[in-house]
Parts: structure tokens; C-alpha cells; sequence
């Protein structure tokens, strides 16, 4: 990657200009056993978007951990959800928070909306050479605020692993437990009540912990809500104000009442 | 005129000269390390003075705008390539400023033949603790003092700068909140950009509410850095409304 006009209060534009680009390393052809992380979704609610994920990582059939954060905060009104292999979405996260950050300083405004959403489509698209080799691949999903109509509106966005970017209407979904969860969802959304748009928050984190568990009875790779060992998903709330975390505790709380 | 001592020094001095002439009409700034957090006020008329740099760091200028504007876009260029290649964590003022930015006003103010930075910067690092906060002043040369905690005044005459903050120091004592401080530092612009000595316009009662009517046509800019807070990022813009004044 390289920029040989520097744009303004571009971050990446500042990283080839000091030969610090990511992803520009080559890669072996007899690679390791890649780390995975799944499932991740994320759906409208009545007041916003609830973006979820459980918190295994695997690597072929071992079961790496089952404390990873899935949900990362890019900045004050942007999510990001990683599934794939965590090295390249752990740095994909790194360089967006600071591009946002960046921008948002330098410029003085922040980043549009539009422009965030284009920003992961590059990163995917500039580790394409990885992708097409079966190594490094990354289907995130984000989520952010369109600030362009009042009140502030959350979105959702999915992409392909080659950076093509989607809008969700409803829900969208990523990693090996995904379709069952996006099946789920659909039907919920089409033919049950309370449809997840009608949800309220406390309504919307009590069915997406139920969709990680019916999820991980039928994905090794889904992690699944522990109650008794306290293992619980991540879950963040993106509503007109901002995000809004929910912490174990909480969880906890709306599963027992 | 490189291989004639005589005519560096004096081409030297003339610079000085010149910069100093430049930005004597810069509008004073000030920067408070309190219990809650550090303070940073500036009074423009135009453009901006007071800027977020990182998450825990700001910054107040004096001088040409667009000087101003490169020395902060290199300040946050150097902070955020940092934050990005270690960690946020490893951003500190003092190599900011030490390896940074003091080096890059010494080189443009020593290339005679280019033109040298027409500004000066106050800086500040929010700590754990107040004293473990650090203020900066960095001057147009590329001369920089570091302060732990403390008041720090930005004015374009040293004499000025001193007894201000020799009054400041005294009125803002351990437990001040942010109105006071503002108000207080709101007294010392008005005391400094008034044409009477600065001891003599402070002690003086007519004075001390002199300055809403010398802010009149200008604007106050706030620059708040909290101590703790729930997000990465400490900084916040004020307004004279949001603290009562």
C-alpha cells in the first residue's frame, strides 16, 4: 500500500509514509493451524442495535480460550465485531481506532459514517493476498451512528471477506454459529412475538443470549453462556446517544429475571 | 553568512527579534492542574486556541494560526503513530515535546533562511494524580520547561508572564474548583491584555470583573482534561455556561 499524495488526517496515508503499513508482510505456504474466533451477530431493537458475540476462539478442534472480547469499540458511536482469525481483526481494530481518533482530531470533526464503513472495506480489501491463501481471513460486521438524520440512527453493516460492504436491514450475522442464529432470527423477526425490532433493550440482551446458546448446541466452535462457570457473552448496546456496554452482571440479571 | 560568526549571531538576533514582534499581539493562555482534572483557557477572536491532542493530553496556543495549526497537526501526527505502533500508554509529553516538537522549532528557528515557527504552546498530561500532572511551556525557539502540577501561564513577554503567575499561583490554592479557576484566569487575560502593569491592574476592585466586558466580540475556549473518567479519551470542550459564568 502506498499513498503518494498524503490525505489529510488520513492515518494510513501517516502509516505508509513511515514504511509502518500493515498487512504488507508475506506469508508461509506451510502456515500453522489458524486461530478462529466465532460467532458474532448483531440485530436492530426497538431504540438501537445489540451486537453480540460469544468469547470462544478455537484452532482446529482445541479450544484456545473462552475469554476473548468480540466486540471491540472503535470510538464513541462505532462497533466492530470480529470473526476470523483474531491476529488480523485484533489489528484491523487497532488501525481503524486510531484512524477514527486520528481524524477526529486532526480534522476536528469526526470521521462520516460512510467513510468508517469504507475504511474496514479497504483494510479487507488490503489483506486480500492473505484471504485468497486461506490465511488471515476476517468477516467482521460494524456498526455505527448515521449521523445525518435526527435522532442519530445505529446501522449495521457485514462484509465479505474480500471487502465488499453490505447494509443489514434487520440483522446480519458472521462466524460458524451464525447461521443458525440468522436463521433464528429471521424467523422471529417474519412469523413470532415480539419481533426483535420491537424489542426492548433488556428483552433484546435476553434473546441474543438465548441465540448463543441454542447456537452453541449446535457449533463446538460457539461458546455459549456458562451461568454457573460466570461465562457470559460480550454484548454492546449502539443507541442514539452512544454505546452502551452490558457487563456480565447485568447479563446475569436479565437471564434470572 | 553561515561561515561568518558575527553575521549568525546576528542574523539569530534578528530572527528573535522579529518572531517576538510577531506574535506580541498573541492573546495570553493558561493552563491549572486541579483535584479533578487540568484546566486550560484561551481567549480568541477568530480562531481556535485551545485543542484536544490525545487521551490524555491538550494543548493552548499563542502566535499566527496557521503555525499553531502545523505544530498541532505534528503533535498529533508523532502522538497517534506512537499510540499505534507501542501503545496509548506510552504516549508521554515529556518525549513529545523532548524528541519531538522542541527539536522541530529549534531546527525551523536556526534555518535562517526559512521561515520559523510565529507561535508558542502550553501543553499539558493529565496524571493520576495532581502531581503527577506535567504542564509545558514551549517557546517559539524550541526552549521548552517542564512543571509537575501547578499553574502555567502562555503570555508573548516574559515579564508579562511572570507576575501572572505569581498571582495566579496565589489566588488558585489546592482545592480551587473550575469556576473559580476559570474566573481567576479570565481576571489575568483581561489584566494582561489591558495596558496598565499587570500588579497594578489586578489589585485594582474595578478590575476584577473587567473582563466580561473585554471578552465581548471574542471567544472563550475551555479545554477540560478529567482525571478519571469511563473512556479512553479525558478531554472536553467547555463553555463559560457550562461552569456558571
Amino acid at each position: 500500500m502506498s499513498h503518494p499524495i498524503p490525505i489529510a488526517g488520513d492515518f494510513l496515508s501517516l502509516l505508509a509514509a513511515h514504511n509502518a503499513t500493515p498487512f504488507s508482510g508475506g506469508n508461509s505456504e506451510r502456515a500453522p493451524v489458524q486461530t478462529q474466533a466465532t460467532t458474532v451477530f448483531a440485530f436492530h431493537y426497538r431504540d438501537g442495535v445489540l451486537m453480540a458475540g460469544d468469547r470462544r476462539a478455537t484452532a482446529g478442534s482445541v479450544i484456545v480460550t473462552d475469554q476473548v472480547e468480540k466486540i471491540l469499540q472503535l470510538d464513541a458511536s462505532s462497533l466492530l465485531a470480529i470473526a476470523g482469525v483474531p491476529a488480523t481483526a485484533f489489528e484491523m481494530a487497532k488501525v481503524l481506532q486510531t484512524s477514527f481518533e486520528h481524524y477526529r482530531r486532526s480534522q476536528l470533526q469526526p470521521l462520516s459514517l460512510a467513510a468508517k464503513v469504507r475504511a474496514l472495506a479497504r483494510l479487507l480489501r488490503e489483506n486480500l493476498p492473505m484471504t485468497i491463501q486461506g490465511i488471515g481471513i476476517v468477516a467482521p460486521l460494524f456498526a455505527g451512528l448515521d449521523t445525518s438524520v435526527t435522532p442519530h440512527a445505529p446501522r449495521i453493516f457485514f462484509y465479505d471477506p474480500l471487502g465488499a460492504q453490505f447494509q443489514a436491514v434487520g440483522f446480519a450475522g458472521s462466524g460458524s454459529g451464525a447461521p443458525a442464529i440468522r436463521s433464528i432470527l429471521s424467523f422471529q423477526e417474519r412469523f413470532a412475538t415480539p419481533p426483535p425490532s420491537t424489542m426492548t433493550r433488556d428483552e433484546a440482551v435476553r434473546f441474543a443470549l438465548r441465540l448463543l446458546m441454542v447456537a452453541s448446541e449446535f457449533d463446538s466452535a460457539t461458546g455459549g453462556i456458562n451461568l454457573a462457570a460466570g461465562t457470559f457473552a460480550t454484548l454492546m448496546a449502539l443507541e442514539s446517544e452512544g454505546i452502551i456496554p452490558i457487563d456480565g452482571t447485568r447479563q446475569a440479571e436479565i437471564l434470572g429475571s | 553568512m553561515i561561515e561568518e560568526p558575527y553575521r549568525w549571531l546576528e542574523a539569530i538576533e534578528n530572527r528573535r527579534e522579529y518572531v517576538r514582534e510577531q506574535i506580541k499581539e498573541g492573546s495570553p493562555a493558561f493552563a491549572a492542574c486541579l483535584d479533578e482534572g487540568i484546566l486550560l483557557l484561551g481567549v480568541g477572536s477568530g480562531s481556535s486556541k485551545v485543542f484536544e491532542v490525545f487521551d490524555r493530553h491538550a494543548l493552548v496556543g499563542l502566535g499566527h494560526p496557521a503555525d499553531i495549526e502545523r505544530l498541532r497537526q505534528t503533535a498529533i501526527d508523532t502522538v497517534h503513530l506512537e499510540a499505534f505502533m507501542r501503545a496509548p500508554e506510552d504516549v508521554s509529553l515529556r518525549r513529545l515535546v523532548s524528541f519531538g516538537l522542541g527539536p522541530q522549532l529549534k531546527t525551523s528557528f536556526e534555518h535562517i533562511f526559512g521561515s520559523p515557527f510565529l507561535a508558542e504552546l502550553l501543553l499539558a498530561e493529565v496524571g493520576t494524580t495532581p502531581e503527577r500532572d506535567l504542564l509545558t511551556r514551549l517557546h517559539f525557539d524550541g526552549g521548552f520547561e517542564f512543571q509537575s502540577g501547578g499553574v502555567a501561564a502562555l503570555a508573548s513577554r516574559r515579564e508579562a508572564e511572570e507576575p501572572a503567575l505569581r498571582w495566579l499561583t496565589g489566588a488558585l490554592p489546592r482545592g480551587t474548583g473550575r469556576r473559580e479557576t476559570a474566573e481567576a484566569m479570565l481576571q489575568a487575560w483581561a489584566c494582561l491584555t489591558g495596558t496598565r502593569p499587570f500588579d497594578e491592574a489586578i489589585e485594582n476592585p474595578e478590575n476584577r470583573a473587567a473582563w466580561r466586558e473585554q471578552i465581548q466580540g471574542k471567544t472563550v475556549e475551555i479545554g477540560w482534561l478529567a482525571r478519571t473518567s469511563r473512556t479512553p479519551g479525558r478531554y472536553e470542550s467547555l463553555t463559560l455556561s457550562q461552569l456558571d459564568l
